[in-house]
């Protein structure tokens, strides 16, 4: 799993690319909770992310969490399919806040 | 004859003078060739031309001071090796009365013994001798006859001069016999040292840091009687041993020496450490020196299977320390090597077993009689405590801190370690059986996250395979959620653990089974979380019943571990 974290106005957004599990979903949960401790607006740019199982879920869950717990805006855009099917099956896909793309996150028209 | 000349009463300035000059020479002559001879006999020959006599002969006492023996002569009759008793003689009285004898004619005097002159021709008149001695310790004397001018006859003046001279020569002659006890310590140390450098150079280095075998050896003196020994057999097999030859110093050097390449030659000619072992008592017993003896510990390690082998005659117990930790140990089956006749023909007893992943410890009494940092002796207690401590580390530098943390104390004896270790078993994937299409994967891996995406991939392809297209990634999602759970929970963290996983098409079922060796779940208590409630973890078991049709935690007949049933329909 590669990570990248770049700022776009007031909002981090961090994009996750190649498979979020069990390997790799610590330093994932590590990158996000950073990332919400720094802004107050996280944007999670998930397009590139091949695969994610439960662990990987399980960090944006908890990152998700801790920017509730501070007030801050926290949204996953730009899922790709292996994200959609797992977080539907998970029924987490009307818990977060959802976009379509990193534009939309922002505010901005496609 | 006219009476002879009144003798001075001091020593003209000018003898006083060469006094000091010869003394100085001698000194210097004598610090350049450290030869106690040369020395010897350059001094009595300076010392006979300074008081200008015709011979002159040094004795030293030898043979804890019973014997006068001539060490250095000059002039006309060679004296060297004339042996007198002490006592005996001119000069055994000068030595026993220290005191300077001055026979200026000796056809006057009782203790003169002519026998000499009667063998050699030579007609002594008169006699000069003085006792050297150093710091109230007798040495010998030097003698010399004939004065050379005048009448022929000694002086006072030539007396003390000869006593100035003798008490020079005596610190001459120990100083001389204290260098030739220095040099040759030298040269005993500097053998040892050489033979230390050669026995390090027996000792093998494991080729890289993930060898399976390595050794450490740490001599308590120069040499050691301690030796380990690994090298790879043309099968790929490792052969190692381990030996500890009794008593110490250059004996014990050799023997090791030799035991280890007889025991190299025998590994690579015979099977079986037994044998191997059996053979090697044959030769010990035979051409080594009565006593000696070495207690050994020979094996061979199987890198595909993690099989060892190994045959321990008399020496400590093996330590053997399984991946979870626990530790066994495996002692002594026969006596030390080169106690007692043995039929060669007559393997002897050998222990097998697996390492699984495990390491097995060989090492010699000086490790466990070594004492740890409290002081109080390792033992194979303490020895044990320390593997655990320090069982992360790479065995090279495991080997390393483990002595580093126990040559603090009191270190009597040498001390050797060799540690065979098990490395990571690669994933073994099972060859589809005579059934096509029944069973299509089999695969045996440790229970790491780091192993789940090779897992998930062969999962994948083996799905696709048989036709499951569409269930492809469900199946792949299911299998690594399970394989989550048994890291997490089923072996929570402990290392070691295995999971076996078996995926089969049965008719339209793709079926998969997921085996682990972890104490039993209790299936009650195996239920998903209730969705509502956002947590992160302990999505899985509810993943997986989205996933597949069927989800089944059985008890494997064995009774061991727990195994978890996967059943999705494909088309």
């Amino acid at each position: 799993m590669e990570h990248e974290v770049h700022a776009d106005a007031d909002a981090l957004v961090v994009a996750l690319r190649g498979e979020v599990d069990l390997e790799h979903s610590p330093r994932a949960r590590a990158v996000l909770l950073k990332a919400v401790e720094d802004a107050a607006s996280v944007l999670v740019d998930l397009s590139g992310v091949t695969y994610i199982d439960s662990s990987g879920v399980a960090s944006l869950v908890e990152a998700f969490q801790s920017a509730r717990g501070r007030g801050s805006q926290f949204a996953l855009v730009a899922m790709s399919a292996p994200v959609q099917r797992v977080l539907e099956l998970a029924r987490l896909d009307r818990v977060f806040t959802i976009h379509a793309s990193v534009a939309r996150g922002l505010g901005r028209e496609d | 004859m006219p009476a002879p000349a009144p003798l001075p009463r001091a020593l003209p300035t000018v003898a006083g003078q060469l006094d000091m000059e010869l003394i100085a020479r001698l000194t210097q002559e004598f610090a350049t060739s450290f030869d106690v001879a040369a020395t010897l006999a350059k001094a009595v020959a300076l010392v006979t031309e300074t008081v200008e006599a015709e011979g002159g002969a040094l004795f030293l006492l030898e043979d804890d001071g019973q014997e006068l023996v001539c060490r250095a002569c000059t002039g006309p009759v060679d004296l060297r090796g004339l042996r007198l008793r002490r006592g005996e003689g001119i000069v055994g009285r000068a030595v026993e009365e220290n005191r300077c004898q001055l026979v200026r004619d000796v056809s006057a005097d009782r203790g003169f013994n002519a026998a000499v002159d009667a063998r050699s021709g030579f007609r002594t008149r008169s006699i000069l001798c003085a006792p050297m001695r150093v710091q109230d310790e007798p040495l010998g004397a030097i003698e010399l006859v004939n004065k050379r001018r005048g009448d022929g006859l000694f002086s006072d003046a030539d007396r003390h001069l000869l006593q100035a001279l003798a008490s020079s020569a005596g610190l001459l002659v120990l100083n001389a016999r204290l260098a030739a006890r220095v040099a040759k310590q030298e040269r005993v140390r500097r053998e040892l040292e050489l033979a230390a450098e050669l026995q390090r150079s027996l000792l093998p280095a494991a080729p890289t840091p993930r060898f399976p075998v390595h050794g450490i050896n740490a001599a308590a003196y120069e040499v050691s009687g301690d030796f380990f020994d690994f090298f790879t057999l043309p099968d790929g097999r490792i052969a190692f041993d381990v030996g500890d030859v009794s008593g110490k110093g250059m004996n014990a050097a050799l023997l090791m020496a030799k035991t280890s390449s007889v025991y190299r030659c025998l590994a690579k000619s015979e099977d079986g450490p037994g044998r191997q072992l059996a053979l090697l008592n044959d030769d010990i017993h035979e051409r080594a020196t009565r006593g000696m003896f070495v207690t050994m510990v020979a094996g061979v390690y199987e890198p595909d299977s993690g099989r060892v082998r190994l045959a321990n005659a008399g020496h400590m117990p093996c330590l053997y320390r399984a991946r979870d930790g626990t530790f066994r140990r495996i002692a002594a089956e026969a006596p030390p090597l080169g106690i007692l006749r043995h039929d060669p023909d007559e393997a002897l007893p050998e222990t097998e077993l697996e390492l699984a992943g495990g390491a097995l410890y060989v090492f010699t009494d000086g490790v466990t009689e070594g004492c740890a940092e409290d002081g109080r002796e390792l033992g194979i207690d303490g020895f044990e405590r320390l593997v655990t401590e320090h069982g992360h580390l790479p065995p090279a530098e495991r080997l390393e801190t483990m002595v580093g943390r126990f040559r603090q104390g009191t270190f009597r004896d040498d001390v050797t370690i060799l540690v065979v270790e098990d490395g990571e078993r690669p994933v073994q994937v099972g060859v589809p059986e005579s059934h096509p299409g029944e069973r299509l994967l089999e695969m045996r891996f440790p229970a790491k996250a780091d192993w789940l995406k090779l897992v998930r991939e062969a999962v994948r392809e083996a799905t696709a395979r048989c036709g499951g297209r569409g269930a492809v990634e469900d199946v792949v999602l299911a299998v690594g959620e399970a394989c989550q759970n048994i890291i997490r929970h089923a072996y929570a963290g402990t290392p070691g653990g295995e999971i076996v996983l078996t995926l089969r098409r049965k008719g339209c079922d793709l079926v998969v089974l997921l085996r682990d060796f972890a104490a039993p779940v209790d299936p009650s208590t195996v239920k998903p979380r209730d969705l509502d409630d956002v947590r992160p973890g302990g999505l899985g078991t509810h993943f997986i019943r989205q996933l597949v049709d069927e989800v089944e935690l059985l008890r494997p007949r064995s009774g061991v571990g727990n195994v978890l049933r996967l059943v999705k329909r494909i088309a």
